[in-house]
């Protein structure tokens, strides 16, 4: 009788894998079950974290995977290439106590994180070869830690002020450069037609991203914040194919929803921006709190997100030279990240995007060692103060320790949002 | 109703609409007057009357001769006729603002069509550096004080006949306009005296350079015009403005990406209202290569007449739904 059972050793591979499939499903499941009015197209999207988190099913078979470490890499050049981007921004709890290993102590979650994952080098979709900006110095370093594991690591310099001329000649080259490695690496010509849909076809996904914000700057909003991170998280590894066919399907029941007059917060549920560290999945703690705080996020400016879809390409000449030139522009013009010298872009962005959906208040996160996010807290809540925009600052990390803390102080905040709208009626 | 008219306004092909625009007026201001059309000759634009079938005067051509006059006339009750010139001047332009460089001017109508013909070739425009940028837009002010100092000196006696409408010896549109009536009598160095000689000389060397110059940059004269210069200085006359809002800008540079005379205001400048400079033609790509609604928009007495949008922005770069799918 005893003979059968069969005691399976866990490899720490295997041991990894069940610890982020753990961390994945309690946060889908809560984001399901947590919620009211569930939105039934969102099922694409809940399932696809799951079959890749925690089934660790690939997606991409044996096309040519190119890994990012930022925003700053186009996709639009990858796709036009034949690879497929992969944005290796990492949320694990997991990785994040693996990579403590390797880095500082005080280092960045996020950046511990993604090192982590590749000292495992445990990937559903193993990247082939990885694009490293140079933003912060953080992720510049990282770069150079991961190539150790035995990856293909190319920098691509990134300038760190953005206003001058200098910068925008500079970044130019550095796509040019970036986009003859790349070719070289596939074995392919960049062509003008390839580019051009390539273009198009990003273009339209973030106008899709576009139709879905005009429903949250209504008084009625139908989809939970929370909810489009998971959906504009999902860009970073999706088939951008099935990502515009499940945003299509997603965008007309938000059209019923908003007919049928659906509200997902409550009647004077705050309406938060949210600002700050980019939530990655399964990383949703803060805004995980604030939706289960009875407040709403309509609204953010993280890079995980809008700043990833809110700027386009333009073209005057579609020649392949042009083409390149433009979308260099927009991945350096258009960046609010914390990296740059100033930032009053940054600023201006929070205002008009608290203006433009009416929102009661701010939520500034920061990753306790995301330096430039902490340093920029100040001239942040400064101006705010002077909008007269309510703000919250909070430091966090990947630990699933502080709940209690910072649920706390979400929560006053949100009360006193309340307060606030109670008497300007 | 309003607002259907104003999506269908704002989802335009400019594109389109400025193509055909400049082939109607290329041919009014240039063919009109095989159909006796006459403008008068205060025009705003290069329509050079040294093409004998223009339909109007460059104002610049009358401007150098009314103020070429003896100085005791001009102190006179006579200068009426520089005034009287100059408010026709005023009126015209002020019904379009600088939009007559990027809409009316033939001659900057001719360097677009110079630039199709470069797209077409597959070859790449280039353009200057922020150094030379800044260094060659002074040229035009440059011309305009030859413009408005020459005639006045020659009033004083201190310069001869010689130097009779000094600026139009070097200017292009001379030599250029007349060749679309078959008149190539320009092409000449004019050597009864050194001091023609060299103007014409310049004018000549001019016009060869606007042929070359044109096909490597785009909108490459409009960078020396006084005209437009002159412009800049009666732009607040305008019923046109046209304005940009600084807290919808998010400085993504889409603007001056398409922008024919690289004014980075466009783009960086998230201050400034008023966003018209001294370079602009007012040819309105920057608005519909804008993908913020209603940051940048052209305003006639105030009302936006064209704006940024989303949507239009969509249309116009051909963003649609992948059709190659598998």
């Amino acid at each position: 009788m005893s003979t059968n059972i069969h005691h399976k050793i866990e490899s720490p591979k295997d041991r990894q894998n069940r610890h982020k499939a753990m961390e994945a499903i309690k946060l889908i499941n809560t984001i399901k079950e947590d919620f009211k009015f569930p939105i039934k197209s969102m099922e694409y999207f809940y399932d696809l974290f799951e079959r890749v988190y925690c089934k660790n099913e690939p997606l991409h078979g044996d096309k040519v995977k190119v890994g990012t470490m930022c925003i700053q890499i186009p996709s639009e050049i990858i796709y036009a290439l034949d690879g497929v981007p992969i944005r290796l921004c990492n949320g694990f709890y997991t990785d994040d106590e693996i990579g403590s290993d390797l880095l500082p102590q005080k280092a960045c979650p996020l950046v511990k994180a993604t090192v982590g994952h590749f000292a495992s080098g445990n990937f559903s979709d193993k990247p082939d070869i990885v694009f490293s900006p140079t933003t912060c110095d953080q992720k510049t370093k990282a770069g150079a830690i991961i190539e150790k594991f035995g990856h293909e690591v190319i920098d691509v310099d990134f300038p760190r002020t953005k206003e001058s001329e200098a910068s925008r000649e500079f970044f130019r080259k550095s796509i040019r450069e970036f986009t003859s490695k790349l070719s070289k690496f596939q074995g392919k010509k960049l062509s003008r037609k390839n580019l051009k849909d390539s273009i198009s076809k990003i273009g339209y996904a973030q106008s899709l991203y576009h139709k879905l914000t005009t429903y949250r700057q209504s008084d009625i909003v139908p989809i939970l914040g929370i909810d489009v991170f998971l959906i504009t998280n999902a860009f970073f590894f999706d088939k951008i194919d099935n990502w515009i066919d499940a945003m299509e399907a997603l965008l007309e029941e938000l059209e019923v929803r908003s007919k049928e007059k659906i509200h997902v917060a409550g009647k004077i549920s705050p309406r938060i921006v949210y600002t700050g560290s980019p939530p990655i999945f399964p990383n949703y703690k803060i805004p995980q709190i604030i939706e289960q705080s009875d407040a709403i996020i309509v609204a953010d400016e993280t890079c995980s997100s809008n700043r990833m879809f809110n700027d386009m390409v333009a073209v005057d000449e579609w020649l392949v030279n042009d083409m390149l030139d433009s979308i260099s522009d927009k991945y350096l013009k258009a960046c609010t990240c914390p990296i740059f010298t100033k930032n009053d872009d940054r600023i201006r962005r929070i205002i008009h995007l608290a203006k433009q959906y009416k929102a009661d208040g701010v939520i500034y996160q920061a990753f306790a060692g995301c330096t430039v996010y902490e340093m920029e807290q100040r001239s942040v809540l400064e101006a705010m103060e002077k909008a007269g925009i309510p703000i919250l600052y909070i430091e966090s990390d990947y630990s699933p320790s502080q709940h209690g803390q910072l649920s706390t102080r979400v929560e006053a905040f949100i009360e006193s949002l309340k307060t606030r709208r109670r008497n300007k009626k | 109703m309003i607002e259907r008219l104003k999506r269908f306004i704002n989802n335009g092909d400019l594109r389109k609409v400025r193509f055909y625009t400049q082939l109607i007026t290329f041919l009014l201001f240039v063919y009109g007057g095989y159909f006796a059309i006459s403008f008068g000759s205060s025009f705003p634009i290069f329509v050079c009357p040294f093409n004998s079938e223009s339909a109007a005067t460059c104002y610049l051509i009358s401007l150098q001769h009314q103020l070429a006059r003896p100085t005791e006339v001009i102190f006179s009750m006579a200068s009426l006729g520089v005034l009287i010139g100059l408010v026709t001047f005023i009126a015209w332009f002020a019904v379009l603002n600088k939009a007559w460089c990027g809409y009316m001017c033939p001659f900057g109508t001719l360097q677009d069509w110079i630039t199709a013909l470069r797209k077409r070739m597959g070859i790449r425009f280039s353009t200057y550096t922020q150094n030379e940028f800044e260094n060659l837009s002074k040229i035009k002010y440059i011309f305009l004080a030859i413009i408005l100092l020459v005639p006045l000196f020659m009033g004083l006696g201190m310069l001869d006949r010689e130097w009779f409408h000094a600026f139009c010896q070097m200017c292009p549109a001379r030599i250029i306009s007349p060749m679309f009536v078959g008149d190539f009598s320009q092409w000449m160095i004019d050597f009864s005296s050194v001091t023609i000689m060299i103007l014409t000389s310049i004018g000549v060397a001019f016009a060869g350079l606007f042929f070359i110059g044109s096909f490597v940059k785009k909108r490459f004269f409009c960078f020396f015009c006084p005209m437009s210069a002159l412009h800049y200085i009666f732009a607040k006359f305008s019923i046109i403005r046209f304005t940009k809002e600084g807290d919808k800008c998010t400085r993504c540079g889409d603007c001056y990406a398409v922008c024919d005379m690289q004014i980075k205001d466009i783009a960086d400048d998230v201050i400034s209202k008023d966003i018209l400079r001294d370079d602009c033609i007012l040819c309105l790509k920057c608005v519909a290569a804008c993908p913020e609604d209603d940051a940048l928009h052209f305003d006639i007495f105030n009302v936006k007449a064209f704006s940024s949008t989303k949507e239009g922005f969509a249309k116009r770069m051909g963003i649609e739904k992948p059709r190659d799918k598998k």
